[in-house]
């Protein structure tokens, strides 16, 4: 046996045969209980340090250190687990990745424990609302116009809601917890299949588990969590159809797909996009690997995918070109100056800034990955090249170092690349899977290590789970929330989840309540998705003149009049801190503070004719500006 | 053959169970069991009719959940396209609908041999004690940091504030309300002091409890100004909150 997985006989027994896979791993649970215990202990000690986060700690480097000592707890056993040379069962494989992403979730659901405090659920969470209240589809969403049109997750938890009595919250953790381990575990069976190795499977998830969205983005309350469960459901169908040979079993798989893939279609756009993208380049692969059946399944589905979606957008959502069409036409032209010029047109090198730390954990795990892809494809073609799946992998990983030229070259490229990284680390961390199996097995033959193999395999395997955890700790630390908001605590000046708090949601309620829904609001970074939300407003962005001029000129009068601005709020405290993001204001804002806005600035409205004082909170303060006489 | 058909059985019941409770106004404890249960009944089943045999548990379970998924978002799309409002009578309706079609339609494919009987998806599973406690220790230890992170949510030390504002919704036309929240946390006693142009008009003293709102409605004719200033006591010297119209026409809508 080999590190690489259990032999053909082994794989018999564990793999395709269900009741024989259970059994076995009856006997070898011991493992995975441990696992899970000491990651269900490594969640209670993060969210012992959000709780100190909370009471004043959250700058204090040893909550930082106890944080990453509790993602160690849940990522090293797994790690530890999936890489050792121990025999691993099918069912023990698919407890243990159970284990990661269900650990990863609850540390998501600690961080906010008592309502979603995140802007885009907070969309999400109007949407739903929306059709709570008015047992209607399609109602406008001020905060997220693109996202009533995609109305998958807010009917499925609306009707949990309605049937449960649950509250939106409770009900979106479960649809939203079970739809991120349905795509997970979809994942895992997919990568099963097509490798015919519990132990590469779960490999595999571990590094997908390393994408930087894994424990935010795939997480959250917002559509393409569940748009995900639907687009892996759709592959294992493809996967199934391709690979029955009796009709009467097609039918229900061919069912499942078509479902699944027009699911995929009402419930997020994107995700739409890339499920047609996953098949074609599926079709790809067996075309290449000169397999008929596949190839035709997977073309069939991704034309019924593609009809669907057009279909959906001619007739249902028109607006999706329109919301669409800005990051792509951003991320083409950045590429045709690239191409032209030898470099964007804005700054290039456009990487996420964040501590020395963070940037170097990011630079040696895309490195690192960087290099175990070639290793891998070495792997497919000495063993997999006759595997339609497994060479369409090997040509989606390309995407890989597309995603990396588009971080560094492209104008907002990180924006683009972290989005991509949900979808690019499917074939990419199969195939970095494939690479660091196959460096392990050959490290055990080398001569210095097989001189003591009991005493030396150890180290080998040590390593290897060292780089996973590297890599799962990038991820983490190069993800959301940001590292200026790793751990809860008091308020941000205009930040993120720490922008939330009473202050702000009673302004929200109050703004519900006492002026009714939909007025045009400005308000700054820290303010805006509470207001569009909780508040049922319609916040702008654009709106940093505002607050950053020392007086309320004729100029910037007309320039509200053509935002129809009604109501400015503003936050004093924009005076006392700067902002933890670098920015105070949604949309231009000018940036580069070198110290918090001047008082004055933000309090002329009190001293400006017919602009109503009409709220006062101590820290936020609403001015109504319905009075001015916007002629001149 | 009777063992054979308890899911469909427990379907029924719970689609049965779930209906009844929402039309007798059950607690949300016990909602909330039916209801999860009933969300999920429609995809078992349908997972039941679409997938053969030989398809493992864990594959059956991913697909039973992503089909009930799929029911809500289909069923929902097709009661607002007929211009039924998507209430709990029409989720009730769709789920228990679903869940007893697909049970006539199991029942049925069963007694044609169509369809495999019912058997217990762990049925020679064992798992030994000591990893079952091990499991269990993990969920209650999983459990208490979700519950930790709670309390610690509760805790958190946070801003205490009293909110003043204006607004004419509501309101006849030539009036304005008035309104003071009290988030201090504890009770608190205020001077309201009304002044038009400068020129006090009325005052008001206000005990209110936390989380309490007091709101008052006052003539404004729209001729002159109207200024509110707040006073926490005993202090009063300076304003606590004020609003202002800065004008003489009315704030709000």
């Amino acid at each position: 046996m080999t590190l690489a997985g259990p032999s053909r006989g082994q794989l018999r027994a564990s793999g395709r045969d269900g009741h024989a896979a259970s059994v076995s791993a009856g006997r070898r649970l011991l493992p995975a209980s441990l696992v899970a215990l000491i990651a269900a202990v490594g969640v209670l000690v993060v969210a012992a340090t959000y709780t100190a986060g909370r009471l004043g700690y959250a700058s204090s480097p040893w909550a930082d250190s106890a944080y990453w000592f509790g993602q160690a707890l849940i990522v090293a056993p797994v790690a530890a687990r999936l890489l050792s040379r121990r025999q691993l069962g099918m069912g023990e494989a698919a407890t243990i990745v159970v284990v990661l992403t269900v650990a990863e979730y609850l540390v998501k659901v600690c961080y906010s424990p008592t309502g979603f405090t995140f802007g885009d659920e907070l969309m999400h969470w109007l949407s739903t609302t929306d059709i709570l209240q008015t047992g209607k589809l399609f109602r406008p969403n001020d905060l997220l116009p693109i996202s009533p049109l995609y109305p998958g997750l807010e009917e499925v938890t609306a009707a949990l809601v309605s049937i449960s009595g649950l509250s939106i919250f409770a009900a979106g953790l479960i649809v939203v917890g079970l739809a991120h381990l349905v795509y997970v575990l979809t994942l895992f069976l997919v990568f099963q299949l097509i490798s015919d190795s519990h132990r590469i499977a779960g490999v595999a998830v571990l590094f997908y588990a390393s994408n930087p969205l894994f424990q935010s983005f795939d997480s959250m309350f917002v559509y393409q969590t569940l748009a995900l469960a639907f687009l892996g459901l759709t592959v294992l169908a493809a996967k199934h159809l391709a690979s029955q040979k009796r009709t009467s079993d097609r039918g229900g798989w061919l069912t499942i797909a078509v479902l699944a893939a027009a699911a995929t279609v009402v419930t997020h756009n994107v995700t739409s996009y890339f499920l047609v993208a996953v098949l074609e380049i599926i079709t790809l692969g067996s075309l290449v690997a000169r397999s008929r059946s596949s190839a035709a399944w997977a073309s069939l589905l991704a034309l019924a995918a593609s009809a669907a979606f057009t279909s959906w957008i001619v007739f249902v959502a028109p607006a999706t070109l329109s919301y669409v069409q800005p990051a792509v036409t951003g991320a083409l032209q950045g590429f045709r100056d690239v191409l032209v010029g030898g470099h964007s047109s804005s700054p290039a090198m456009s990487v996420a800034v964040g501590p020395l730390g963070d940037q170097a954990l990011s630079g040696v795990a895309v490195l690192s990955i960087s290099m175990l892809l070639p290793v891998g494809w070495w792997q497919v073609w000495r063993r997999y090249r006759r595997q339609p799946w497994v060479m369409a992998m090997a040509i989606g990983s390309v995407s890989w170092y597309v995603v990396i030229a588009i971080r560094l070259f492209v104008a907002n490229g990180s924006e683009l690349a972290g989005r991509a990284g949900t979808f690019v680390y499917i074939p990419a961390g199969f195939i970095a899977a494939l690479g660091v199996i196959r460096l392990t097995d050959n490290s055990l033959r080398w001569p210095v290590i097989r001189a003591d193999v009991r005493r030396r395999a150890p180290l080998v395997v040590a390593v290897a789970v060292a780089g996973a955890v590297l890599f799962v700790f990038d991820g983490l630390a190069n993800g959301w929330p940001p590292y200026w908001e790793r751990l809860p605590g008091p308020h941000q000046v205009a930040g993120a989840e720490r922008s939330v708090g009473p202050l702000e949601i009673a302004l929200a309620q109050w703004a519900a309540e006492q002026l009714g829904p939909g007025n045009t609001f400005a308000t700054d970074d820290g303010d805006f998705a509470v207001v569009g939300s909780y508040g049922d407003q319609n916040p702008i962005a654009n709106d940093a003149y505002l607050y950053t001029s020392p007086a309320f000129t004729p100029s910037e009068v007309q320039q509200a009049a053509q935002q129809a601005i009604r109501y400015i709020a503003v936050d004093r405290r924009l005076s006392e801190a700067l902002p933890a993001s670098g920015s105070y204001f949604p949309g231009n804002d000018p940036g580069q503070y070198t110290r918090p806005l001047p008082l004055a600035d933000l309090t002329k409205f009190n001293h400006v004719r017919d602009v109503a004082r009409i709220y006062d909170s101590g820290d936020i303060v609403v001015y109504y500006l319905g009075q001015v006489d916007y002629a001149g | 053959m009777r063992g054979s058909q308890v899911d469909i059985a427990v379907s029924a019941a719970v689609a049965a169970l779930a209906c009844g409770a929402a039309a007798a106004g059950a607690p949300v404890a016990v909602t909330m069991v039916l209801g999860i249960a009933l969300f999920a009944m429609p995809g078992y089943l349908l997972a039941q009719l679409l997938l053969g045999p030989r398809t493992a548990g864990l594959e059956r379970a991913l697909v039973a959940a992503g089909l009930a998924f799929i029911v809500p978002i289909a069923g929902g799309l097709a009661l607002y396209t007929a211009g039924v409002p998507l209430r709990r009578s029409s989720w009730l309706a769709v789920l228990g609908g679903v869940s007893l079609a697909g049970d006539v339609a199991l029942f049925l494919r069963r007694r044609a041999g169509r369809a495999a009987p019912f058997r217990w998806p762990w049925g020679k599973w064992q798992l030994p004690r000591w990893h079952a406690a091990a499991f269990g220790a993990a969920i209650v230890i999983a459990a208490c940091g979700v519950g930790l992170a709670r309390v610690g949510a509760a805790i958190q030390p946070q801003p205490r504030f009293t909110q003043l504002w204006l607004s004419t919704r509501g309101t006849s036309a030539g009036t304005v309300k008035i309104g003071v929240t009290n988030d201090e946390g504890h009770t608190v006693g205020y001077r309201l002091v009304l002044l038009s142009e400068g020129h006090k008009e009325a005052a008001w003293d206000v005990t209110l409890a936390n989380a309490h709102t007091w709101q008052r409605t006052v003539p404004f004719n729209g001729k002159r100004s109207l200024t509110a200033n707040l006073y926490r006591l005993p202090d009063l010297t300076t304003p606590y909150r004020y609003v202002d119209t800065n004008g003489d026409k009315a704030p709000g809508l």
